[in-house]
């Protein structure tokens, strides 16, 4: 009995110790976003205020400077036309290989997609140079297209690996009716096959575009004022005023806005997606 | 001779992957022998008459290079102290909760959070509001408990330390996320067996736990390495790499190297030798996996 009881205590001991983890996890992770949005709408008085407030007047002054005083608007657009154009034509050339890689048999097949995930571990630092140079020469510095293009180098690799792992999980009868019934193995990928997969495509559309949306270095290297990115712009308006808390705060919110929604909505599909290649591997 | 529809096959293969792999052979295999090409010339984009084949010249002038070592030094300790952290808290954490895990969907976001946000926007955070002296709301709570506000970004020591964390918190979810997938995928009725055998915690985590997920500890180890080894935009926007060259790792030496100083001969040497240690070490992960599973 009394053996009993003590089992009984440990174990809410136990659940009590998880749950105050539990909170405490949240907050470690979660809070510097929470503090980083409450921040963005203080007033400017309010974000030197000692001790913090957590309840106070919000304010959209600081968005409002962001937007019209500090060019992040045209920064947000840039980042967009980027980051849908990398998401577009990586789809565009990516699913077309992942499914030739998973259910098409052809000469040298392992050894290429080997060397599609050879590719992905090419260090950024070491393609940025010979990027630089390559598209210095042939003026697409400071262009949406050069940008486009490497931001590609990070994207094609992991979405060829991801839409392989979509194309593994589909019946291997799924093509034979259609061959049997003489239709052209293109049109069977794009008619009988792709409509199975448009969910799997959606996980890697939502990965290229946080890559190309978040990606700092190339864009740091590679763009001037005219594509300038909001990644680049925020670092260099803080870089001029240390200081200027509201507008870096706003801005920030607006930068991560997009992919905490997307956070929110698909986060089932992106912690799969992520964990994938852990877990399967 | 080979069948006709095995020829159609074959032929539709090549036709779907190449594009893919033209492109990744223009901007990622060419660049990169570009790149070792590079390496042997003096590329000095402020004086651009004295470019110059150099040979083996910068990889002389590296091995010199006592700011290269350091590099090194500093990359070493940022990539296995944060590779390390991150396997114990994220195991710690997947072991505390994978029997209980309610309020999962909160739990969920919050971790996946961090891993999705700018890099650069993480940094800047860190480096405002959160490790100011005083204001920055980390420093305010070290202050409030009692432990006194903290040169974070400011004395050497302190900044590689800060780094450390800022990278450790932001990617600790993907190890605990990871950890916790395969314990739910392990085999409940053994797994119940061999708890109910051990007969303490620490053998039941030792001798029952480990082993079966060492697989995934493997894995994150291997992906975790390679991502610090790419390790730039939040270290960059929180520290600069300073305070001096305290936080700068290879791959911020190369990039004030190339970009700053404009000597891209010399910063692709580095990037060179970035090249030959993430090659060395995935073929060494690569020898790993094969052996141990």
């Amino acid at each position: 009995m009394a053996y009993q009881r003590s089992l009984g205590w440990l174990k809410e001991l136990r659940s009590a110790m998880v749950f105050s983890l539990y909170v405490l996890m949240i907050l470690v992770w979660a809070f510097p976003v929470i503090w980083v949005i409450l921040t963005s709408l203080k007033s400017r008085t309010e974000i030197f205020t000692l001790p913090p407030t957590i309840f106070f007047k919000p304010t959209l002054e600081h968005y409002i400077e962001a937007l019209l005083a500090h060019d992040i608007l045209q920064g947000i657009i840039n980042s967009l036309l980027m980051a849908c154009g990398t998401t577009l034509f990586t789809l565009i050339i990516a699913i077309p290989a992942g499914y030739a890689f998973s259910r098409v048999r052809f000469p040298f097949r392992d050894r290429l997609s080997f060397f599609a995930l050879l590719a992905q571990m090419a260090p950024p630092i070491g393609l940025i140079i010979p990027c630089f140079l390559l598209l210095s020469r042939l003026r697409m510095l400071d262009t949406y297209g050069g940008l486009i293009a490497v931001h590609m180098t990070l994207t094609v690799p992991f979405s060829i690996w991801l839409m392989i792992t979509y194309f593994q999980d589909l019946p291997p009868s799924l093509e034979e009716a259609a061959t049997v019934d003489g239709v052209s193995p293109f049109n069977t990928f794009l008619k009988v096959v792709l409509p199975n997969v448009w969910g799997g495509v959606g996980v890697t559309a939502i990965f290229a575009f946080i890559e190309s949306w978040n990606e700092f270095l190339y864009a740091v290297v590679l763009t001037g004022s005219k594509t300038k990115t909001a990644p680049v712009a925020i670092f260099g308006f803080l870089a001029a005023e240390e200081s200027r808390w509201g507008p870096f705060t706003a801005t920030g919110v607006m930068i991560m806005a997009p992919v905490i929604i997307v956070a929110l909505v698909a986060q089932r599909h992106i912690v799969k997606g992520m964990t994938l290649g852990a877990t399967k591997g | 001779m080979r069948p006709a529809y095995i020829r159609q096959q074959e032929r539709f293969g090549f036709v779907m992957i190449t594009p893919s792999m033209l492109f990744l052979f223009i901007m990622a295999a060419f660049p990169l022998v570009m790149l070792v090409v590079m390496s042997a010339f003096r590329i000095d984009l402020t004086y651009p008459a004295g470019n110059r084949w150099l040979g083996s010249g910068n990889y002389l002038q590296m091995v010199h290079d006592s700011r290269f070592w350091h590099a090194i030094k500093v990359t070493a300790i940022y990539t296995v102290s944060t590779v390390f952290l991150q396997v114990v808290i994220g195991l710690a954490l997947a072991m505390a909760f994978f029997r209980s895990f309610q309020g999962q969907e909160i739990l969920r976001v919050s971790v996946l959070l961090p891993m999705i946000l700018a890099p650069v926007v993480v940094g800047l955070a860190f480096r405002t509001m959160i490790m100011t002296p005083q204001y920055g709301i980390l420093d305010y709570i070290s202050m409030v408990l009692g432990f006194g506000s903290k040169p974070w970004l400011v004395d050497p020591n302190w900044a590689l330390l800060s780094v450390i964390i800022i990278h450790t918190w932001q990617w600790t979810p993907f190890a605990f996320l990871v950890f916790l997938a395969s314990l739910h995928a392990l085999p409940s009725d053994p797994l119940e067996a061999a708890l109910m055998d051990a007969r303490n915690a620490w053998q039941r985590f030792w001798h029952v736990l480990l082993p079966m997920i060492r697989p995934a500890v493997v894995i994150v180890v291997i992906f975790r390495t390679m991502i610090a080894l790419r390790a730039f935009a939040a270290i960059f926007s929180a520290t600069g790499g300073g305070p001096g060259t305290a936080t700068e790792i290879l791959n911020l030496y190369t990039y004030r190297e190339s970009f700053n100083s404009l000597n891209l001969g010399y910063g692709a040497a580095l990037g060179t030798a970035l090249l030959v240690i993430t090659v060395v070490i995935s073929m060494i992960f690569f020898r790993l996996r094969q052996s141990k599973m």
